[in-house]
């Protein structure tokens, strides 16, 4: 069981990440969603260890009740790929080119479960068979740049599940892939989660992915964790101003392109961009894009609220 | 594949070609009458023209370019005219003693420069990446010929650890191999310097790839990680310039041969040249082009087998 307590990630010029407290259980399915620099990333690094150097962490990352916030990383190195594994937004780059594809899944097998050449060989090939990949034992002599974007996705989520994780982390696995190839992969790693009864945060700004393949959602804004839920709930319902204008900006294929007017309707978005971490207002980290925002947002903290943990000064027990 | 290695055999034996061209054009339009030089100034007329007669210096160039090549190919390379013996027996005698200092040279080279460059890369900002880049800008800086006499101050004239120069023959083989140590490491720490910052960047520029990091993330040591996955991504850069330094370090030879005074290749074209031995320098300039060809022939070759995309394409 892996469980982020009020964790800070603190760089010189800001704050990657700001309390987050995230708790994963057993087979839990948790989306993460948010914007390119909302700290998605960064909750990630944490869970495996691989913040870089440079940050000060200060709160607590328990695995199984013992805080790895400070575990060197010798330590980390017991707990990846055995405990909690991750594949990677970029399927393309994300193999050694000079490696066949069957050595680099079995290389974590014989590292650090001890498997022979012959053992890992026929594990590699059950694991090919496990995500997908068809023919695995002429596929697991093959080179990346042999293979397709999905096919080497679904070789790094073999590599990921090589020692059976309890905890697998999908950083953005399918926005590199095209539209159908995605809603497989999305649905891959669903059927693991369910079948092997592991773990999986699912990070992506693609809602529908999301919704489709997660329980539970964390939103995610300038590293605070703003909104949590059911997935279902908080894309139906969504409390925080950020998180409402979020969906708000989700193009819906439903809608009709003109008014009662005959005019074109636009999608709405939410004005201004994300500010670098060194420009992030310190109260309210989306205080200044904020349509409902109050005097004291960018200068106090929001405390979460009520069962969404929503930290907005506008939410009060009363308007939920 | 087989298109590519015929292409670059191809290219390997028309170099061939050309360089020997190049070198026996060179060495016989330069001024000069060979005839002259062996016989010395106070030779008749009549001995000159009989032996210009004897050395074929009189058939047309063509004719001596293709008599040279022909005897080239099956290792005759003529008389030596300082020496008075078959210019094959001068190379052979001397070979292994060029062959050794090169090969040790190259080996060294590669051992100091690959950890040094990994060390440095793996510790990238910090004070062991600035010192041992440091000192390799000093090693680049530094002329072998003036490390190998400093060299020698320290370890043979000042700590007594080992001879100054010389070589006494492979017959005892405890004391030939004590002396090639000193020009040994001179040879390789220049060579070293320059090859440790090559695999320093290249390693560096390997470690920012995505795979690298998909390696940390199943849990690899950091060890494993540099040496099985960042050194074979980084070592495109390497071997072309291992390529290049290797010819270096056959051609160096030429400097610490005469500095240490090793009976090698490198002493025999010095000796050759002072000499204005011509079938000599000829031969050795001929052979030294070959290996330098050779190199670069084999690093073609090294690409293919490192890199499998490019066997794709090839």
């Amino acid at each position: 069981m892996f469980e982020l307590q009020n964790m800070t990630v603190r760089f010189s010029f800001g704050e990657a990440l700001r309390e987050a407290s995230l708790r994963i259980n057993p087979g839990d399915r948790i989306g993460i969603v948010g914007e390119s620099g909302s700290g998605k990333s960064m909750l990630a690094a944490c869970l495996m260890g691989m913040v870089p150097d440079a940050a000060e962490l200060t709160g607590t990352l328990g695995v199984d009740g013992i805080d790895m916030t400070h575990a060197s990383e010798a330590h980390w190195q017991t707990i990846r790929a055995r405990r909690v594994a991750m594949i990677f937004q970029e399927p393309m780059s994300a193999l050694n080119p000079l490696r066949r594809v069957g050595e680099t899944v079995a290389e974590p097998m014989r590292v650090h479960l001890g498997l022979g050449k012959a053992q890992a060989r026929a594990r590699v090939s059950a694991l090919f068979k496990e995500v997908g990949i068809p023919d695995p034992d002429s596929r697991l002599r093959m080179f990346p740049h042999e293979l397709s974007g999905g096919q080497r996705q679904r070789v790094l989520i073999a590599l990921a599940l090589a020692c059976d994780p309890e905890l697998l982390i999908a950083d953005e696995p399918t926005t590199a892939l095209d539209a159908n190839v995605a809603l497989k992969i999305t649905d891959l790693l669903v059927d693991l989660s369910r079948t092997r009864n592991m773990a999986l945060v699912f990070i992506s700004h693609d809602l529908a992915a999301v919704a489709r393949a997660t329980t539970d959602i964390a939103v995610m804004y300038g590293g605070d964790i703003v909104e949590r839920g059911r997935t279902a709930e908080v894309l139906a319902n969504p409390v925080h101003p950020y998180t409402q204008g979020l969906l708000a900006a989700r193009p819906d294929p439903r809608a009709v392109p003109r008014d009662a007017n005959g005019r074109r309707r636009r999608l709405p978005t939410i004005p201004g961009t994300v500010p670098p971490l060194y420009k992030l207002p310190q109260g309210c980290r989306f205080s200044g894009r904020c349509a409902v925002e109050r005097s004291a947002c960018a200068y106090v903290k929001p405390a979460p609220v009520g069962p969404r943990h929503a930290t907005c000064h506008a939410i009060t027990q009363d308007t939920l | 594949m087989t298109y590519f290695l015929l292409r670059r055999t191809f290219g390997f034996i028309a170099t061939l070609i050309a360089v020997s061209i190049v070198v026996f054009a060179v060495m016989n339009v330069l001024p000069g009458d060979p005839a002259l030089t062996i016989l010395g100034m106070d030779a008749t007329d009549d001995a000159l023209a009989a032996l210009r007669k004897e050395l074929g210096l009189n058939d047309p160039l063509l004719a001596r370019y293709f008599a040279w090549v022909g005897g080239a190919l099956t290792g005759d390379f003529g008389t030596s005219h300082s020496f008075r013996v078959p210019v094959a027996e001068l190379i052979t005698e001397r070979l292994a003693m060029t062959v050794s200092l090169a090969v040790a040279g190259m080996v060294l080279t590669l051992v100091i420069a690959l950890s040094v460059g990994i060390f440095a890369a793996a510790n990238h900002g910090k004070a062991g990446d600035w010192a041992t880049m440091f000192i390799s800008q000093l090693g680049i800086a530094v002329p072998a010929f003036w490390l190998s006499i400093l060299l020698v101050l320290l370890f043979a004239v000042k700590l007594r650890w080992l001879p100054p120069g010389g070589f006494a023959g492979w017959s005892d083989p405890v004391a030939a191999l004590r002396s090639l140590v000193l020009p040994t490491v001179a040879l390789a720490l220049v060579q070293s310097a320059v090859l440790a910052r090559v695999t320093r960047s290249s390693a560096l520029e390997v470690m920012r790839q995505d795979f690298t990091r998909t390696a940390r993330a199943s849990g690899l040591s950091q060890r494993r990680i540099l040496w099985r996955h960042v050194l074979p991504n980084a070592l495109v850069p390497i071997v072309t310039i291992v390529g290049m330094q290797f010819a270096a370090l056959v051609t160096g030879t030429i400097v610490i041969e005469n500095v240490f005074y090793l009976p090698g290749l490198g002493r025999l074209i010095f000796q050759s040249i002072a000499n204005r031995d011509l079938p000599t320098v000829q031969a050795l300039v001929m052979l030294f082009a070959v290996i330098v060809v050779t190199a670069n022939f084999v690093v073609d070759l090294l690409y293919v087998l490192i890199d499998p995309r490019l066997k794709a394409r090839a």
